[in-house]
């Protein structure tokens, strides 16, 4: 086998870790929610500007602001779900679809006039460090996102079916009227909800930043790339965020190794249309049904 | 009637008002200039750099008395990097603000269209950053611009290579696939296969692909001597955080543009070494004009304002105003201007040359600034330093671009 | 009632687009006259949206890949077909309402989110293609990044304003088709009970491929005319997410699935682009935002249609 296959192989299944690194969450809001949180690549923006805000004034290490990123953004999405989209969750769907895209205007443009258009990244001593070996090359930054990816996609499942919380916010995903008939208080389980989706991405945009150049606008490539995970795993199915990743990864950095950059993305939104027609639920068909 | 206290405060009011009006009209009328730019958008951070920089062109003429004694106003407007608010924006700053005159925005698409407005208007339009050989190519007579067309920028980047031992054989382009980008990678093939080096790859992407891994892998895996690079900015950086992830160091890596702002070397930090960029203008360079002295004085005016060093954007567009400042001043001209002014300016800015810190401007009457050396410069030990052409170069290449192990 | 309203409308429509007609007599600003016909070209837009978006309730977020296509159409039928703009642009509206056929039929058995993210893959996919077809199959077609570069339009913004103003027309006049004809009362009926009307034998599929192609119809003109007035197009700018933003904002704030919703929309924001997009220049976007988070809390139902709601409930 040659060595480019297997390195394009590699490249996928790390980039696949990063996909779904910051697509988990992604997939929680909608699958307990049904809110396709446009704003979603913003909370990817913050963390990573969280980490490198941290890195510039007190030379925090990137990797110790993970913690950091993740309870801020736990409290902003918790506070965001709370006192604003709450109030549209019992009308259709498209008013929450709107509203997560005004506060994505909001949050991007606001962070513009903070933070200026500057590009912007996390240069450390150990940037850049990979583990060279038989012609092959792994980067440590992205294996550690991918070990991320999938301590998240594992303490979600845990969370969401071994405790209470977890299993009152499954009821809600389930049947929201029969949740509050049950004594669920389902206003306050969709800010869990929304705080722990942010949570989580926010920490993956933490981890992404010293490898990927940060800066405001940020945010709408990785809400883009966020559906086509989930869609591809599956819609509310945390494993499939894993799954939709790999597929993603691994097609992307097959065609960008083999047929050509263009290809590459041509094939991600084509492929994101055929699975959408052709099986919504998903590769592993557990997603929800549209 | 009695005279109460509000009455002598609207006499007061009254009268300040007055005095103010009186003193403002005595004041010399200003020579009015509209610039649509991109402020938000894909080109935001571009587009801000044009802006400061003609800011700083219109607060140095101020602080010399003006253009003919006459203040010089700027008026800002945001297209949002887009064409179609671009050209919008001309018409309303022509038509709804009357400007006397207007100066280029950023990126060869934007321009292209508020060219096409200009035009039709008959104003002439300065642009110092965009390229694109089509800009040059639909007969406008009011379309100039400073910097040089997209192709051409990039010949020092290929043409240095001559210059070094052994002599890179082969080369791998890849570049973004948008105007200026993929004009700067057709120049590169250009002037490769003009000097003898083999491409042995030629790949352009949309910019909506962001991980370049698996493409630069290929790209290694061909071993080619040069890595030629179509870029802005962010291209720019992404490639050179890819490139030593992947433990990738071809003998030289060149940028169309990026490496110049001085964001990519504060960013970067040691990763930037040895990167080499096209650019059209350099502080050490051996030129010298009115208003802002020379090169290296425009260098320290321009790092004293806005505490960072100038890119060469920056300088064309400063140029590019400076260029159609000194037509007016030639010509005598003074506030309100009538079209007839305009087309004088216009006429002078081709029959003239202007010396200046930027070089000797001198527009070809398609618009082209045709006496531009293409420079190439490249990062050593976190500076800029120009390395081509010989002649003005303040140091010598390093070549091969050391590998990232060895770093 | 309903016919009253109905002819009430249409004159609205009627005396505005007369006075519309008259406007370039009497202002020769090239600048309003921009503005003007910006304005009549959301109107339509928005317009076009609203057919499909606003009536049956499935939510488009892909309607600039109908616009794209509509303009790359007509930028080749007139650049290497040689036809004029009058020949362009149905031709555009034709190509557009073709492929949507096509991309319906998989398509519009989505519902909700699902539904919008396939069409905004679309259109994505389009914009993709659009780019890498030339260099691809090795031809000259699209010519990619280069753009295509149109004949210079002898005609000043004010031919625009009368294209644009007859396009918009059309789209109203479709607007009030729905209004007043069972076809609307079919699209209603899948906007509020689709299983129910399936079953009570209304062709719930075929009413939205309906629906589906005229909005894209319209879309592919309105590309046109846009290729035509900026004459240089890229896929980039032609298929840009930004076009579906302002339609399906400007729809929202009017109100979705109203005659008037998609007017009020489009004449609310181009005027509130040009005022605040100048004065407050760098803030626009955060406005933008807050306002589109303003109405959706506050006017759920848009500018008309809460106007229609308060209306109905103090008749009751």
């Amino acid at each position: 086998m040659d060595v480019l296959f297997v390195q394009a192989l590699i490249n996928g299944l790390l980039l696949g870790g990063v996909y779904a690194a910051y697509s988990a969450g992604f997939s929680l809001i909608f699958g307990v929610m049904g809110v396709l949180n446009l704003a979603h690549g913003e909370l990817v923006m913050l963390g990573a500007f969280i980490a490198y805000g941290l890195f510039e004034l007190v030379h925090l290490d990137p990797y110790l602001s993970i913690p950091i990123a993740a309870v801020s953004l736990f409290l902003g999405g918790y506070a965001i779900q709370k006192f604003i989209i709450n109030r549209v969750i019992e009308q259709p769907h498209l008013m929450s679809y709107i509203l997560t895209f005004g506060l994505h205007l909001i949050l991007a443009n606001t962070a513009v006039k903070l933070w200026t258009h500057d590009f912007r990244t996390i240069t450390t001593s150990y940037s850049g460090m990979n583990a060279a070996f038989w012609g092959l090359n792994i980067p440590y930054a992205r294996l550690i996102t991918f070990f991320l990816a999938v301590a998240v996609v594992i303490f979600l499942w845990l969370f969401l079916n071994r405790s209470e919380t977890g299993r009152a916010i499954r009821a809600t995903a389930q049947d929201k009227y029969a949740a509050r008939l049950m004594g669920v208080n389902v206003r306050e389980i969709y800010a869990l909800t929304f705080g722990l989706g942010a949570a989580v991405t926010g920490m993956a945009g933490a981890s992404l930043s010293p490898f990927t150049i940060i800066f405001p606008e940020m945010g709408l490539g990785y809400t883009v790339t966020a559906f086509c995970v989930v869609v591809l795993g599956g819609m509310g199915y945390m494993q499939g965020a894993l799954y939709g990743g790999f597929a993603l990864g691994v097609v992307q950095s097959l065609a960008a190794a083999y047929l050509s950059a263009g290809i590459s993305v041509a094939v991600t939104f084509l492929l994101l249309f055929i699975m959408l027609v052709l099986r919504p639920t998903g590769l592993s068909g557990k997603g929800i049904a549209g | 009637m009695m005279v109460n206290r509000r009455t002598v405060l609207i006499v007061l009011v009254v009268f300040s008002l007055l005095a103010a009006t009186a003193s403002w009209s005595a004041a010399a009328e200003p020579f009015r200039v509209g610039v649509a730019v991109s402020l938000t958008g894909a080109f935001g951070k571009e587009g801000t750099m044009v802006q400061d920089a003609y800011i700083l062109w219109m607060e140095t003429v101020n602080a010399r008395g003006g253009i003919n004694g006459h203040p010089v106003e700027l008026t800002f407007y945001d297209d949002k990097s887009d064409p179609a608010t671009s050209a919008k924006l001309i018409d309303r700053l022509v038509i709804g603000d009357k400007v006397d005159l207007l100066l280029g925005g950023f990126g060869s698409s934007l321009v292209f269209a508020a060219s096409a407005a200009a035009e039709r208007h008959g104003y002439p339009l300065i642009s110092g950053a965009a390229s694109s050989n089509r800009l040059f190519e639909r007969g406008f007579k009011y379309y100039f611009s400073t910097l040089g067309k997209a192709t051409e920028e990039v010949r020092g980047c290929v043409e240095m290579f001559t210059a070094v031992t052994p002599k890179p054989k082969t080369a791998a382009i890849i570049g973004a696939d948008i105007l200026f980008t993929s004009l700067a990678c057709e120049g590169y093939r250009e002037y490769a296969g003009r000097h003898g080096i083999e491409v042995i790859h030629y790949e352009l992407f949309p910019m909506a692909f962001q991980e370049y891994n698996s493409l630069l892998h290929k790209v290694k895996g061909k071993d080619p001597d040069l890595l030629l690079v179509g870029s802005h900015l962010l291209v720019a950086m992404r490639v050179m955080k890819a490139l030593k992830e992947i433990d990738y160091s071809p003998k030289a890596v060149a940028f169309s543009y990026g490496p110049t702002v001085p964001r990519f070397a504060e960013e970067l930090k040691g990763d930037a070494e040895f990167v080499i960029a096209a650019s059209e203008w350099a502080p050490n360079l051996p030129f010298e004009g009115a208003v802002f002295g020379s090169a290296a004085d425009f260098n320290r005016t321009f790092s004293d304002r806005f505490q960072r060093r100038p890119d060469f954007v920056e300088a064309a567009a400063v140029g590019g105003a400076l260029a159609q400042q000194l037509a007016i001043e030639r010509l005598g001209l003074k506030p309100p201007l009538s079209g007839a002014d305009r087309a004088a300016i216009r006429d002078k800015l081709v029959s003239d040359t202007f010396p200046t810190f930027y070089g000797v401007i001198d527009f070809a009457p398609d618009g082209a600034n045709v006496a531009q050396p293409p420079v190439a410069v490249q990062i050593q030990d976190g500076a800029l330093k120009t390395v081509y052409p010989l002649e003005y170069a303040e140091s010598e290449i390093r070549y091969p671009f050391q590998a990232w192990k060895q770093r | 009632m309903k016919a009253q309203t109905a002819r009430k409308r249409l004159l609205i429509w009627g005396v505005l687009t007369l006075l519309l007609c008259l406007f370039p007599a009497f202002v020769s600003s090239q600048y309003l006259l921009r503005i003007a016909a910006l304005m009549v070209f959301w109107i339509g837009m928005a317009g076009s949206w609203n057919l499909m978006s606003g009536y049956t309730g499935y939510v488009d977020f892909g309607p600039v890949a109908y616009f794209g296509i509509g303009s790359y159409a007509a930028a080749l039928v007139m650049t290497e077909g040689g036809g004029s703009f009058f020949l362009a642009l149905p031709a555009a509206g034709c190509t557009a309402a073709l492929v949507a056929l096509l991309i319906g039929m998989p398509t519009l058995r989505l519902k909700g989110a699902y539904f919008a993210i396939a069409t905004f893959a679309f259109a994505e996919t389009m914009k993709q293609v659009t780019l890498e077809f030339d260099r691809t199959f090795g031809i000259f077609f699209f010519q990619g990044s280069h753009g295509i570069t149109l004949p210079i339009a002898p005609y000043g913004n004010a031919f625009f304003l009368y294209c644009s103003l007859a396009v918009a027309s059309l789209v109203l006049l479709a607007h009030h088709w729905i209004e007043n004809s069972r076809f609307g009362y079919a699209l209603k009926a899948v906007h509020e009970a689709e299983d129910t009307a399936e079953l009570s034998g209304v062709n719930t599929f075929g009413v939205k491929l309906t629906a589906y192609a005229m909005s894209a119809f319209f879309l592919g003109v309105f590309g046109g005319i846009e290729a035509y007035w900026i004459t240089y197009i890229t896929p980039a700018d032609v298929f840009s997410v930004h076009k579906t933003v302002q339609m399906v904002i400007m729809t929202l704030l009017g109100g979705m699935g109203t005659f008037l919703g998609p007017i009020v929309g489009a004449v609310f924001l181009t005027g509130v682009s040009e005022i605040l997009g100048l004065t407050f220049v760098e803030y626009y976007l955060i406005l933008v935002g807050m306002i589109i988070v303003g109405v959706i809390l506050l006017l759920p139902r848009g500018i008309v249609g809460t106007w229609k709601e308060r209306k109905r409930l103090r008749s009751l």
